[in-house]
C-alpha cells in the first residue's frame, strides 16, 4: 500500500481565494450600467421655476396634438395628462429603429406657491409645453403699515 | 407595438470623449425612429425646443448630419425650483447608402419633431416584369 503524503493546505491560501472572489464580485457590481449622462425620469420631464409674479412649469413633450393634451389646476396641484399617438400610416410600414415612446401619460405636481387658478395660461411651442401660473394675491408679500398708537 | 403607460424618456449627453464638441452649451443625442415604406424611408427625430430655422441638415460623403440648436434666452429672471431635464443642442448623424435618392431628401419640422423623408432610388424599387404570351 502506498502512502500518499497529505499536506495541510496553507490557511492563508483559502483567504486569498476569498479575497479574489470578493474583488470579482465588487468588480461586477461596480460595472453596472452607468447612470451618468442619462436622466431617466417620468414622462414628461418638467422644469418648475418662478419669478416675482408667476410660477412657470415647462415640459418637453415633442410631437403631440394640442387636442391630446389636458392641463388642469385644482387648488395648488397641476395635472398634465395626454397621449402621444403612434404614426398612422396609410400603407404598411416597417420599423427599422424605434427609440421614441408612445402612450398615455399623466403627471400631477404640487405647486410651490398658491396660484390664481382663473389666470393660468398654457402654450405649446416647438414641442415644449409652458404653463404660466400667476401667483395668488395672498402669496405675494404684503407691506404691513405700522400705525402710530 | 403596444402603447405603454408613462413612456420613459432619457436624454443622453454627448460627451467630448466620443466626438469633438464645439460651440457653446451642451449637446444631446435625440431619440429617433426610422421606418420604411415601399417608396421611402422616414426618420423621425425628437428635438423639443428647436425651431425650423435652427435645424441644419448636411449631407457629407455618406453621412446625413443633423444639428438642432435651442435658444436659451429664457430663465433670465426666473429661479429654477425643480429641474428634470437639461436644455441643450441636438446632434445626430446617420450613414446613408446608395439606395437613397439623395437629391430628393425632404425635411419638415413640426412641434419639436423633425421628419426626414428619404426616397428610395429608382433602381432598387421592385419592378414588375410583364410576361408576354407568344
Amino acid at each position: 500500500m502506498n502512502i500518499i503524503k497529505w499536506s495541510r493546505p496553507d490557511p492563508l491560501n483559502s483567504l486569498t481565494h476569498i479575497q479574489r472572489e470578493m474583488s470579482d464580485l465588487l468588480g461586477i457590481l461596480s460595472s453596472a450600467p452607468q447612470v451618468e449622462g442619462y436622466v431617466s425620469v417620468e414622462f414628461p420631464p418638467i422644469i418648475v421655476s418662478k419669478n416675482k409674479d408667476n410660477v412657470f412649469v415647462r415640459a418637453e413633450i415633442p410631437g403631440i396634438n394640442i387636442s391630446d393634451l389636458d392641463v388642469q389646476v385644482v387648488d395648488d396641484v397641476l395635472t398634465i395628462r395626454g397621449e402621444r399617438k403612434p404614426v398612422v400610416a396609410a400603407a404598411k410600414i416597417t420599423y427599422l429603429r424605434r427609440e421614441r415612446n408612445y402612450g398615455t401619460f399623466a403627471r400631477s405636481i404640487m405647486l410651490p406657491e398658491k396660484v390664481d387658478v382663473e389666470k393660468v395660461t398654457a402654450s405649446y411651442k416647438n414641442g415644449v409645453l409652458m404653463v404660466r401660473l400667476p401667483k395668488a394675491a395672498e402669496a405675494k408679500p404684503k407691506q404691513v403699515i405700522i400705525k402710530k398708537a | 407595438m403596444e402603447t405603454k403607460e408613462h413612456p420613459s424618456v432619457g436624454k443622453k449627453k454627448i460627451t467630448p470623449d466620443k466626438c469633438v464638441v464645439t460651440g457653446k452649451g451642451d449637446w444631446y443625442f435625440p431619440l429617433s425612429d426610422i421606418y420604411e415604406t415601399t417608396d421611402n424611408f422616414t426618420i423621425l427625430i425628437d428635438m423639443p425646443g428647436v425651431t425650423a430655422e435652427n435645424v441644419t441638415i448636411d449631407m457629407r460623403d455618406n453621412e446625413l448630419v443633423i444639428n438642432g440648436e435651442v435658444s436659451q434666452e429664457a430663465y433670465t429672471d426666473e429661479e429654477v425650483i425643480h429641474n428634470e431635464y437639461n436644455i441643450g443642442h441636438y446632434h445626430r448623424h446617420f450613414a446613408i447608402s446608395d439606395v437613397i435618392n439623395r437629391d430628393k431628401i425632404e425635411a419638415k419640422m413640426a412641434d419639436g419633431v423633425l421628419s426626414l423623408i428619404l426616397p428610395k432610388a429608382e433602381h432598387i424599387k421592385p419592378r414588375k416584369i410583364e410576361v408576354r404570351a407568344e
